[in-house]
This record gives C-alpha cells, sequence and structure tokens, in this order.
C-alpha cells in the first residue's frame, strides 16, 4: 500500500515538474532572426505595414483558435498591422522553410519582413504586443496602440 | 463535411475522473480499473465523445450542481485521437493483468494513462492531440 501511494505521489511530481516546464515554454515570445519572403506571404513590393504577424495554424488546433482571437483583438487596436494565417497542413513547404514544428507557431516582423520573434503555442496577448512594441522598433514606424486610441477618440 | 464540435471542459472533467480512477484502482491494487476505463475510453472512440460516459459524467454533475462552467467548443478529431490512445495502452495493461505481461507490465501502463489524464486535466496539455495533429503533418507530406 506505502510503495503504491509513493509511487502514485511520484508519478503526480512528475507531472507536476513538466507541467511547470511546459508552461514556462509554451506560448514564450523568444528572439528569432531570419526573412520572409514577400511571394511566400502574398505581399506586394509596394505594401509595407507596420508590421506583420504570421500565424502557422492546424486544422482541429483549439489552440490555434485562442491565437486567432487574440490576433484579431490585437489587430483591431494596433494601427496598420497585418495578420497573415498559414494551414501548416497545406503549406507543408512554407513550414519546412520556416522551420515550423507544431502549431499554433507565430513570428512577429518588422516592416522589412524580417523576423524580430516567433513563439509556439499560445502566447498572452501582452506578450505579442510587447513584442510589437518592444525597443528594437526604436527608430522605425512603430505600430502604435496610442494611435488607435487617437482615432477612436 | 463539418467537424463535430466537443467541450474541451468536458474533455478535461472526463481526464480528471479517469485519473482518480486509476489512481485509487492503483493504490488499492484493484486491476479492474483497467479493463473498466479501457471499455469507457473504448465507447467514446467507437461512437464519438458526445457519448463517452466520462462526458455524460461531467455533464449530469454540471446541470446537478449547477457548476458555471463555460462551453469551450473544439474539434473533435484530436481528443478522441487521444481517447484512442488511452484505450490502446488500458487494452495492453488488461493483457498483461490477465495474460502475458505480468501486473509490472500493467501497472507501468495504467500509470501511463493516469499520468496523461492529469496533465489534461490539470493543465490542459493533451499530449494525444499533440501527437494526432504531428500525425496529420506527417500524412500530409506523405501525400505532397
Amino acid at each position: 500500500m506505502i510503495a503504491r501511494l509513493v509511487a502514485v505521489a511520484v508519478v503526480l511530481a512528475a507531472c507536476a515538474a513538466f507541467a511547470v516546464w511546459w508552461r514556462r515554454r509554451e506560448g514564450r515570445m523568444v528572439e528569432a532572426d531570419g526573412f520572409f519572403d514577400r511571394r511566400d506571404l502574398g505581399i506586394g513590393v509596394r505594401e509595407q505595414p507596420c508590421a506583420t504577424v504570421v500565424e502557422f495554424f492546424g486544422e482541429g488546433c483549439a489552440p490555434c483558435v485562442t491565437v486567432e482571437q487574440r490576433l484579431e483583438h490585437i489587430a483591431a487596436n494596433v494601427c496598420d498591422l497585418r495578420v497573415i494565417r498559414l494551414d501548416a497542413g497545406e503549406r507543408l513547404d512554407l513550414a519546412d522553410r520556416y522551420n515550423v514544428r507544431r502549431v499554433p507557431t507565430l513570428f512577429v516582423t518588422d516592416p522589412d519582413l524580417r523576423i524580430r520573434w516567433r513563439a509556439s503555442g499560445v502566447p498572452t496577448e501582452e506578450a505579442i504586443v510587447g513584442a510589437l512594441l518592444g525597443p528594437e522598433w526604436a527608430g522605425r514606424p512603430n505600430p502604435s496602440l496610442t494611435d488607435a486610441e487617437r482615432r477612436t477618440n | 463535411m463539418a467537424v463535430r464540435m466537443i467541450d474541451r471542459n468536458g474533455h478535461r472533467w472526463g481526464a480528471a475522473i479517469s485519473a482518480l480512477g486509476l489512481y485509487l484502482g492503483v493504490i488499492f491494487d484493484a486491476r479492474w480499473v483497467a479493463p473498466l476505463f479501457c471499455v469507457v475510453l473504448g465507447i467514446g472512440v467507437a461512437f464519438g465523445l458526445r457519448y463517452s460516459p466520462l462526458g455524460a459524467a461531467y455533464r449530469i454533475a454540471k446541470r446537478t450542481f449547477k457548476l458555471q462552467i463555460p462551453v469551450v467548443p473544439e474539434e473533435e478529431p484530436p481528443p478522441r485521437f487521444a481517447q484512442l490512445m488511452g484505450f490502446v495502452f488500458l487494452l495492453a495493461a488488461t493483457i498483461g493483468f490477465y495474460g502475458a505481461g505480468g501486473p509490472a507490465v500493467g501497472w507501468s501502463l495504467t500509470m501511463i494513462v493516469a499520468a496523461l489524464q492529469t496533465l489534461l486535466a490539470t493543465t490542459g496539455i493533451c499530449v494525444g492531440c499533440e501527437v494526432y495533429l504531428i500525425g496529420k503533418r506527417f500524412a500530409a507530406r506523405g501525400a505532397a
């Protein structure tokens, strides 16, 4: 009986440890490098939104729906933000090219489509906005929450 | 054809019920929990998660105790595959207990299912769903 209780306790402790590790890793925005090809995203040469967020999603992926809702909310508030959603199942070529291992995977780029941040899983809205408005945007035409507020006021 | 939807919270509460049942089975050396939950998971896999006894238990508890838990829609195929994984593991555990393999194999497989159900119930991490999505991508890559 004691041995069985210990076995259950060990399994529960292992689950807790894994959950903590996963939570720390899940949805964390990490700095990344590389460029998106305009043709991959269907963006014209003249188009230059302040920032582009690219989401790779999958069919039947519930967390992808959460990410989509968060992006819609951010796009409604952040001035001149382009959100592009790509089905990783249909665009396997792009998933391979941009090293997408799981869905949802999110990329935040600057106006030149240079990849600045990426996240696997479901980042918080604050994390996405933080990546959009981070210090690396200094000197660039930032997507600005205040612009959106000014427009609505 | 439209994909059938389920309640994600029902899926998680169902996982909590089965994890609790499996842990109690381990503690009290009740080997019959493996075939019992094997059948329970098998019903959901065979007929759809809306017919799963675990989902029914959740709906009854929610209605009886007037629990204010929101419905979070989720496409059915990934969780159904996750339950298929649980079914296969518990079937192997049952064979371990009552056929070839021995109790050590049976309890190990039972504990794996209990651990995965615990993760799903407490954190929402659905390992089976992740395996399903990875498998779909590999299948699509093979077809391309």
